[in-house]
């Protein structure tokens, strides 16, 4: 990663913020020195080349970590991180007292923060990979409570033959829904309303 | 509030030596004027405002413990 800024010594503090690492955790090459011209004619940026040290797995899930740390330093907020790491995916959950108020109503403000720390993420490393962030496994007994939901209302719509529309969730929460029933052959789901009233509907499927 | 959104737009932006905000108050609160470089305004906003509505949520988060109203525009 190549960085750009008025003197190498800022250079390298922009290194430790994009990185979110301190600078003992990556190596800098100095591209170009940079000079100060005379009132502001002939100035020339400095230029350093940064590349991380560790490996580029623990560096993810690292960086993950020191991003969301660091926001939640920001917003002002006590909690630990802890790193739940499955096979395909690495999942963030924040520890602590009186969290509720970063999950939000319905986890819209968690779904936020989960995109904000994906998108830093992403625009240090350069690249994508599924990244769950969860306040003391919310997100986990959510998807389970859905998942008994989508499977009791089922039910409901075989013996009263009628579709049945849930309330409004948000994006990944529907996909639980959707994903619960995909594999039945007698109901079937999908998605109408738009935005933040976006609702499922889970309807008999034709024979 | 101010640093809060200026690591989140300075980590997402291609330059950021052209972010600004400065801070202004109303008597509802607080209003953060955010400036960035012209390419860089798509990604401050997102896609159908997604990053923006984002920062925003944050942001609430914090005005609320400091029982407080912030609005962050984008210029």
């Amino acid at each position: 990663m190549e960085i750009a800024a008025k003197s190498v010594e800022q250079a390298i503090i922009e290194a430790e913020n994009r990185l979110g690492v301190p600078r003992d955790q990556f190596d800098v090459e100095v591209l170009k020195e940079g000079r100060t011209g005379i009132l502001g004619i002939g100035d020339e940026d400095a230029v350093i080349s940064v590349s991380p040290l560790m490996s580029v797995e623990q560096d993810f899930t690292q960086v993950a970590v020191n991003v969301l740390e660091k926001l939640l330093g920001l917003i002002g907020i006590e909690g630990r991180v802890q790193v739940v790491s499955e096979d395909t995916s690495v999942t963030l959950n924040i520890l602590g007292d009186d969290l509720g108020i970063l999950i939000g109503r319905c986890g819209q403000t968690l779904a936020s923060l989960e995109y904000i720390v994906k998108i830093i993420v992403s625009a240090q490393l350069s690249e994508w990979r599924p990244l769950v962030v969860d306040v003391d496994g919310y997100k986990r007994r959510r998807c389970e409570s859905l998942e008994r939901l989508a499977a009791h209302l089922a039910e409901q719509v075989i013996s009263r033959r009628c579709a049945m529309t849930l309330e409004p969730m948000i994006p990944s929460e529907r996909r639980i829904v959707h994903l619960a029933l995909a594999n039945r052959s007698d109901v079937t789901t999908h998605s109408v309303g738009e935005g933040n009233n976006r609702k499922v509907v889970i309807l008999l499927k034709k024979k | 509030m101010k640093e809060l959104i200026e690591y989140i737009v300075k980590s997402i932006v291609a330059e950021p030596d052209k972010v600004s905000i400065t801070e202004e108050t109303d008597e509802r609160g607080l209003i953060l004027k955010l400036e960035v470089a012209p390419d860089d305004k798509g990604r401050v906003i997102g896609k159908q405002g997604r990053v923006a509505e984002a920062m925003r949520t944050i942001l609430r988060v914090k005005a609320a413990r400091a029982e407080t109203q912030v609005k962050l525009e984008i210029i």
